[in-house]
C-alpha cells in the first residue's frame, strides 16, 4: 500500500509537469533560455545519476567488478557507434548473458 | 417522437466506435511514425514489469505505476528507492525530478495543441512519452488542419503507450518466474544507457552527465539514495553553465534513437 501511494503521487506529480507548458504557456509564450537549457539537461544529468548508482555501487558499497561493468562498457561503446536504443539494448543483454553463462 | 432513423450513407456504415474513417487513416499514420520505437516501449515495460516482482513489490501495484505515471525511467528509480528503503517523499521527488523534462515536451507541444478543444489536450497530456512528443513536433506542420493533427497525434501517443502498459503486465506476469542468477537488475543501467548514450550530443549534456555521476559516487555514503537526487541536481546545475557551441533542439534526439 505504501508504494502504492507513492506511484500514485509521482503519478499525479507527472501529470502537473506534462500539463504545465500546455495550460501555462497555451502556444503564445515561450520559454526563457535558461529554463529551456536546464530542462534539456534533467534527462542526461538523471540518468547519469541512476546509471552510476546502479552500476557502479551496490548500495553503499562499490560493486565487486565482473560482468555488470564489462557488458555495460559494450553497451555504452555499441551506444556511440549506433546511436541506437535497440542495438545498444541487444548487445548490453547479449553480453551479459555469456559472461553469466561463463561464470563470472 | 422518436426521430426516423436515418437512411445509412456510405460513410456512415464504414464507421467504426462512432470514429469516421478519416479520423482512422489519420491515426494510423501516427502509429506508423512511431512503431519503429514500439519494441523499445515493450522491451522497456517488460524490464519495468519484472523488476516490480523481483523487488518484491505487488504485480498490481506495477500495473498501475505504468497506467498512471507512464514514465518508466521514474518508475524505475521508485523502485531502486524503495528497494535501498528510502522514504517515500525522497523516492517521489527523485521521480520528479527525472520527470521534469516533461515540462519542455509540454512547452513544445503547446503550439501543437492551441487549437485542440480542452479536453484533448488534457487527454493527450497524460500520453505524453519523450518518444511520441519528439515524433508530434517533428511532424505537427505536416497536419494543418487541428482536427486532423489531433487524430494524427493520438495516433502517435495512444499505441505507444499501450505496448508499454502491455509490456509492463507481461513482465509482471513473467517475473516470478525468472531466476536470481539471471540478475535481472543488470537492465537498470542497461535501459538507461540505452537510452541517455545515444543522445549526448552537446557539451552541457555531457558535462551534466559526467558531473552527475561523479557525484554519486562521491556522496555514496549518504542515506535513502539522495546520492542520485544530488547528482542529478548538481549535474544539470553545473551543465546550464557550459556554454553550448548549436543550439540545442526542441526535444532530445529521441526521434532517431531507433533509427
Amino acid at each position: 500500500m505504501r508504494v502504492f501511494m507513492i506511484f500514485l503521487i509521482a503519478a499525479i506529480g507527472t501529470y502537473l509537469i506534462r500539463i504545465s507548458g500546455i495550460v501555462l504557456l497555451g502556444g503564445k509564450r515561450d520559454l526563457p533560455p535558461r529554463v529551456r537549457r536546464s530542462l534539456n539537461l534533467i534527462a542526461p544529468a538523471a540518468m547519469a545519476a541512476i546509471i552510476a548508482n546502479s552500476l557502479l555501487l551496490d548500495g553503499a558499497a562499490w560493486r565487486e567488478f565482473g560482468a555488470w561493468h564489462i557488458a555495460a562498457a559494450v553497451a555504452v561503446g555499441v551506444a556511440l557507434w549506433k546511436r541506437s536504443m535497440g542495438w545498444t539494448l541487444l548487445a548490453g543483454v547479449v553480453v551479459f548473458a555469456g559472461l553469466l553463462l561463463a561464470g563470472l | 417522437m422518436t426521430p426516423p432513423p436515418s437512411p445509412p450513407t456510405p460513410s456512415a456504415r464504414r464507421t467504426l466506435w462512432g470514429i469516421g474513417p478519416q479520423q482512422w487513416r489519420d491515426f494510423w499514420a501516427g502509429t506508423k511514425d512511431i512503431a519503429p520505437l514500439m519494441p523499445g516501449s515493450a522491451a522497456f515495460g517488460l524490464a519495468f514489469g519484472a523488476l516490480i516482482r523481483s523487488a518484491g513489490i505487488e504485480g498490481w501495484v506495477g500495473n498501475f505505476a505504468a497506467l498512471s505515471v507512464v514514465a518508466g525511467a521514474s518508475q524505475i528509480a521508485i523502485v531502486e528507492q524503495v528497494r535501498v528503503g528510502a522514504p517515500a517523499v525522497i523516492a517521489i521527488i527523485t521521480a520528479l525530478v527525472i520527470n521534469a523534462r516533461f515540462a519542455l515536451y509540454s512547452a513544445a507541444l503547446a503550439p501543437v495543441y492551441s487549437a485542440f478543444p480542452w479536453r484533448w489536450r488534457l487527454g493527450l497530456a497524460h500520453l505524453m512519452t519523450d518518444q511520441a512528443a519528439a515524433v508530434s513536433v517533428l511532424r505537427a506542420d505536416d497536419w494543418p488542419s487541428p482536427v486532423r493533427r489531433r487524430w494524427f497525434i493520438l495516433g502517435v501517443s495512444l499505441p505507444f503507450v499501450a505496448v508499454w502498459v502491455m509490456g509492463t503486465a507481461a513482465g509482471v506476469a513473467l517475473g516470478p518466474v525468472i531466476p536470481d542468477t539471471w540478475q535481472i537488475g543488470f537492465i537498470v543501467p542497461l535501459m538507461f544507457i540505452a537510452v541517455m548514450v545515444p543522445s549526448l550530443r552537446t557539451w552541457p549534456a555531457l558535462t551534466a552527465a559526467l558531473v552527475a555521476v561523479a557525484v554519486v559516487l562521491i556522496a555514496k555514503d549518504l542515506p535513502y539514495g539522495l546520492n542520485v537526487l544530488t547528482g542529478a541536481l548538481t549535474g544539470i546545475a553545473i551543465g546550464s553553465f557550459v556554454p553550448d557551441s548549436e543550439e540545442p533542439g526542441i526535444i532530445p534526439e529521441a526521434a532517431e534513437e531507433e533509427s
